[in-house]
Order: C-alpha cells, then sequence, then structure tokens
C-alpha cells in the first residue's frame, strides 16, 4: 500500500465518439488503464496511484458530471459503446477498465461488447446486478449521505449540486430503471478476461449478494469486501481500495498471491 | 432456565500455584496434567447425564486454573462423549486469533456435532492482550472486524478477498459449511456498551460474566432496549450469565466450606504484576504510561487482580432462588456455571453435579 503517493498532473483532454464531445484526464505512463467514474471527475488517491505505474485515462460519460445531458444513448450498451469507440480513439492499445458505481455498469457493457479492447475489468460498487432501491424523491443530499458507511466521511466530500444529480438520475433511471441488469447477468460467462469485483461491506445501493453472482458467472474472477466502507469506498476507505486496486490492476487473478514479507529481523 | 456447565478442565493441583501470571510452565506435570483433562471430562459427562442444557468451553490461556488454550480442541473431544448437549463456545478470543481460523474451527465442530455448537465471541481479561503479542489499544476493533469475518466467512458460499481493517486476507473459502445455517447461534460476551449495542443490532445473545444481579439487570435493560430499537425482542435464551458456585447440601455446609478456606491464602485469579496490569489498561484506553510514576512496593503488594468470588452459594434451594433473581430481575435465560473453585477437588465437583441436577435442575427449569 503506498505510504506517500505524489499528487498527479492530470491533463483535461476531448475525444469525439457519437456525436458526443466527451472530455478525459489524463497522466501517467505505461499500459493503458481506463476509469469510468460514477459522476463528475474528481481526482482521487486511486488515480494518483495508479497514475505512478499506468497511463491513466479517465472518462466523463456522457450525461454525467459538467457534460450535456445525454440524450442520444438509448440503452446502457449504447452508452458503453460510445465510450469503447471513444477511448479505441485515443488508444490502440488493449487496457485494464476500471468502473465506479454505475460507471462499472457501463463498463461492464463495454468489456461485454468490446472483449477485444478490455485485457482486465475491475468492478468497483457495481450497481448492474441485485442493485437496492433507493429512497425516491431523495435529495442529492440525502443520496450522498447514505454512500458512505460514516457520516463524518460524507462531510468530508462535496455532495452533486442538485442539478448535476437530477440530470445524473435522469440518465441512470432512463438507462437501467435502477432495476437489476438481467440481460447482463445472463451475459456474465462471456467475460474471459481476468475481472473483480469490490463492495464496500455496508453499501445501501447494492445487495451484498451480489458479489456472489459476479464469483459464479465470471470463470476467471475475484470478488473482494472491504470492511467498514459504503457504497462510495474511496471515501471510507481509500487505502483499503487502492491496495486492492492497485494489486488487481498489477498482478490480475494472482494477487491472492502474498507478497509482504513476515521476515522482523532480516 | 437453562443451566450450562463451565469446563474449566482446571489443572488439579491449581491451589499449589504461585501468585503469578503466567503460571511458569514447571508447575506442569505431564501425569497430573493427563489425570486432570480426564477428571474435567468426565466431570462433563456427568453434567450431561444429570440433566445439563450446555456444556461451555473458553479460552485462556498461560494458567492451568482454566487450561484451556484452544478451547475447540477440548471441545471436539468432549463432544464425542457427550452426544446431546449444546457447546458452547463462550468463547474465542477474536482480538488475538485470525477469524478465519475461527470460523473453520467453528464450522468443523458444528460438523463434527450435527449442528449442535453455539458460538460466543470476546475481547478476553486484560491479561490476555499479551498472549500473542496484541497490542491492547486494538482489542475493540479486532474484536468488532473479527466477528464481522467470522459471520462473512461462515456465510459465503464463493471464495472471497476481505479488505479489513486489521485483518487482510485474499482468498477466503470456508469449508465445511456449518450444519446450522445461517450459523449458529452467536454469543457476544461484554460489558461495553458499544459491544452489547453491536450484539443487539446484528440479533446476537449476550453473555456476561460474574458481576452482581444489580449490575446484571442494568446491562440487559441496555441490551433489551437497542434490541427493541433493532426490532426485536430477545428471549430468555438470548441472555446468558456466567457465575461461580458453591452449593452444598445445605447453606450450613456451604457456610462451613467458606469459612475453611479463610485458613489459606487465596490470591487473585489473575494475578498480575501492578505495572503491567497499570501499562494493560492504560494501553488499552489510549493513555500514556511512564513506569517510573510508580513507587515499587513489596512483592505481595506489587500484584494485582480480582479476588476469587462467588456468586452462588449454599444449599439446593437458596442456590435456586438466586438463580431466580437473576432470571427475574434481569431477564437471564441461561446459567453458565463455574464448580472448580480454589481448593475443590475432582470429586467434590462431581457431587455438586449431582447436587446441582437432583435440586436444583429441577426448579430452575420451571423459571
Amino acid at each position: 500500500m503506498p505510504n506517500s503517493v505524489v499528487k498527479a498532473v492530470f491533463k483535461e483532454c476531448q475525444v469525439d465518439a457519437d456525436g458526443c464531445s466527451i472530455r478525459y484526464w489524463e497522466a501517467g505512463q505505461g499500459r493503458p488503464v481506463i476509469m469510468l467514474e460514477s459522476t463528475g471527475w474528481r481526482q482521487s488517491m486511486l488515480h494518483d496511484t495508479l497514475a505512478e505505474k499506468y497511463r491513466i485515462i479517465s472518462l466523463e460519460l456522457p450525461g454525467t458530471g459538467d457534460s450535456p445531458a445525454n440524450t442520444s444513448s438509448k440503452s446502457i450498451g449504447d452508452l458503453a459503446a460510445t465510450a469503447a469507440k471513444a477511448v479505441a480513439t485515443i488508444t490502440a492499445e488493449r487496457y485494464t477498465l476500471i468502473g465506479t458505481s454505475f460507471g462499472a455498469h457501463v463498463a461492464l457493457w463495454q468489456a461485454l461488447q468490446a472483449p477485444e479492447q478490455v485485457e482486465a475489468l475491475i468492478l468497483v460498487s457495481p450497481t448492474a446486478i441485485k442493485p437496492l432501491e433507493v429512497l425516491a424523491k431523495a435529495t442529492a443530499q440525502e443520496v450522498h449521505q447514505s454512500m458512505f458507511a460514516h457520516p463524518e466521511n460524507a462531510e468530508k466530500h462535496p455532495a452533486l449540486s442538485q442539478e448535476i444529480f437530477a440530470k445524473e438520475q435522469e440518465l441512470v433511471g432512463r438507462l437501467t430503471s435502477g432495476a437489476h441488469d438481467a440481460v447482463a447477468e445472463s451475459r456474465l460467462g462471456e467475460i474471459r478476461c481476468p475481472t473483480l469485483a469490490i463492495f464496500g461491506q455496508q453499501d445501501r445501493f447494492v445487495s451484498p449478494e451480489a458479489a456472489r453472482v459476479y464469483k459464479e458467472n465470471i470463470a476467471n474472477s475475484n470478488i473482494a469486501i472491504v470492511y467498514d466502507a459504503g457504497h462510495c469506498i474511496i471515501g471510507d476507505r481509500p487505502e483499503a481500495l487502492v491496495n486492492s486496486v492497485s494489486d488487481y490492476a498489477e498482478h490480475w487473478e494472482t494477487f491472492i498471491v502474498g507478497h509482504q514479507t513476515g521476515l522482523i529481523n532480516p | 432456565m437453562k443451566a450450562s456447565y463451565f469446563a474449566a478442565m482446571g489443572y488439579s493441583e491449581r491451589h499449589s500455584f504461585p501468585q503469578t501470571w503466567p503460571i511458569p510452565p514447571a508447575y506442569n506435570d505431564p501425569e497430573t496434567s493427563v489425570q486432570s483433562y480426564q477428571d474435567g471430562i468426565e466431570e462433563c459427562e456427568f453434567a450431561e447425564e444429570m440433566g445439563f442444557d450446555w456444556l461451555s468451553f473458553s479460552e485462556h490461556h498461560y494458567s492451568g486454573r482454566v487450561s484451556t488454550g484452544t478451547p475447540s480442541v477440548i471441545a471436539a473431544a468432549v463432544a464425542e462423549r457427550c452426544k446431546r448437549v449444546k457447546i458452547a463456545m463462550l468463547g474465542h478470543l477474536l482480538p488475538l486469533n485470525n477469524p478465519v481460523r475461527i470460523a473453520e474451527e467453528l464450522a468443523m465442530l458444528d460438523n463434527l456435532t450435527n449442528g449442535r455448537v453455539i458460538t460466543g465471541f470476546l475481547r478476553g481479561t486484560p491479561n490476555e492482550d499479551q498472549v500473542y503479542s496484541m497490542n491492547p489499544a486494538e482489542g475493540r476493533g479486532r474484536l468488532l472486524e473479527g466477528m464481522d469475518l467470522v459471520l462473512k466467512a461462515l456465510t459465503e458460499p464463493q471464495p472471497f478477498s476481505w479488505e479489513g481493517r486489521y485483518f487482510q486476507f485474499r482468498t477466503v473459502a470456508v469449508w465445511p459449511r456449518p450444519v446450522q445455517q445461517p450459523y449458529p447461534p452467536v454469543i457476544v460476551a461484554t460489558r461495553s456498551d458499544d459491544t452489547i449495542r453491536y450484539a443487539a443490532e446484528h440479533r446476537m445473545s449476550l453473555g456476561v460474566s460474574f458481576v452482581p444481579v444489580d449490575q446484571m439487570a442494568a446491562i440487559t435493560k441496555k441490551y433489551r432496549g437497542w434490541c427493541e430499537e433493532a426490532g426485536w425482542s430477545p428471549t430468555p435464551d438470548n441472555i446468558i450469565y456466567r457465575g461461580s458456585i458453591h452449593l452444598a447440601e445445605t447453606d450450613k455446609a456451604a457456610d462451613d466450606w467458606f469459612e475453611s478456606l479463610k485458613q489459606f491464602k487465596l490470591g487473585p485469579t489473575i494475578p498480575l504484576r501492578r505495572t503491567v496490569a497499570e501499562a494493560i489498561q492504560s494501553a488499552r484506553t489510549g493513555g500514556e504510561f511512564d513506569l517510573r510514576n510508580l513507587v515499587a512496593g513489596s512483592p505481595e503488594g506489587d500484584v494485582v487482580g480480582n479476588a476469587p468470588g462467588l456468586n452462588f452459594m449454599g444449599g439446593p434451594d437458596t442456590v435456586a432462588k438466586q438463580m431466580k433473581e437473576f432470571h427475574d430481575r434481569a431477564g437471564v435465560g441461561v446459567v453458565d456455571l463455574l464448580f472448580q473453585q480454589p481448593r475443590m477437588d475432582h470429586r467434590g465437583v462431581m457431587k455438586e453435579i449431582e447436587l446441582f441436577g437432583k435440586g436444583v435442575l429441577p426448579q430452575i427449569k420451571e423459571y
């Protein structure tokens, strides 16, 4: 686990795909790692750590963050196809694909539709399988609060503005209805790349039973439970998330092999 | 009410121990030790025969007074002899141990006993923080995370990684699964508010040891309140009280025995050097401890700890009444009883078990 992470300098760039002008942020060098965020761009310890070893490309999904409302994507598969086209324009190399929350749902479809591009898949708090019902008419602040295991962590991270929240809710609701994605579940067996699905132990947005669905259906997969973390793992347990994601990005399924020494007096 | 026999498996010559903890292994004679375990197992068999509902096993270290550092080992041995009673692990000291290993032991025991295991978790007495060199300040956090991890390990049907604060395992896949689904009944043994609340919120039973009935009533009142907040009501079976007992034919005989103890110089049950005891307590509460602030006393004055006490004493009717008070005032449904008192030998314990089965159990079963 990194003890002192140097803050990476990310450069804001732009790419066009399916008629959308998509912003992305890039830093680092090495094998490409694509990150699909759940919402607007926020640089975290995870971005900084990965940027020390990889070329990080963090994509703002059309209709999220500060991007215009997305009315062109007709399905989550459409949005994933747009993301895949955007990434293909940025890099011709195969990449590790990391998605968080709704971004993980999109990443899952991207891996299904563009398997030749994705060499490893990391799903952080994915909402595709067995999502739990979010309170109807909840405000941005209420949803924000329930994303964390500890209220004090919610206070450390700014909530979305009500305007961006409403725009994203409309997109997510239109593409997923906030419901279990039975089609994606039925196709999980098609995913052949190494896959890690990570869940916060106290996630209030996804059923804890979701993790095993990935494990049962994706041949080369691992699931990880982050203790004392809610849906926003990076907010509750940033070190734990960075530790598991960076280990998996480096070692894929062999991340289960211990490398830390127990030797006290060499 | 139900009765549980606390299988301490005490070393028979424990009255000869020095006033210190840990007890040096030099005091252990293998022949005496082997016989002590056989005596303890015989007591368990007899307790089952006399109608006890549970046999309980505790993790305690480096002391022949309770000689069960690895409680699953002795529980497995006893369970092969005793085929009816519940095997209550009261319990494992989770902060000291690998929770995955504990989950494996519990699952295996539940299989060996065909679903008779009751499991309990606790932090342990302060001296035991020193076993396996745990930082006392981390005990609470390790207990809370350890409980979550054990339950996850017992219930998750797919291999998983655990990214904890204190524990990290990249592959957990406990085999076998427990017979009792989703997992055996769980007791949290504690007097601390935060852990009592944890038990209530997770619909777990509460175990409390050796406190007077007033204090027990205050603790269970809080527990029941938090259970109600969590949307459930505990039954008497959810409240377990562990106490020390001396049972005699009559109240006078019990008093006489107690008086006879006074000719012996009984030290504390867990004698610690004062410096060590204060350092542990200070570390548990995150305080600063400076050894130089303590004035060294005499060798005897340097030893601190709780004196042995009795929670139940008297003839059968008196003891039954004392237990009824715990039932009526504190809602206790299970009494877990330590019969192996100072200077009480195997024959004496067997006699008390018989007396309890014939004179007390029929009464408390009615409560």
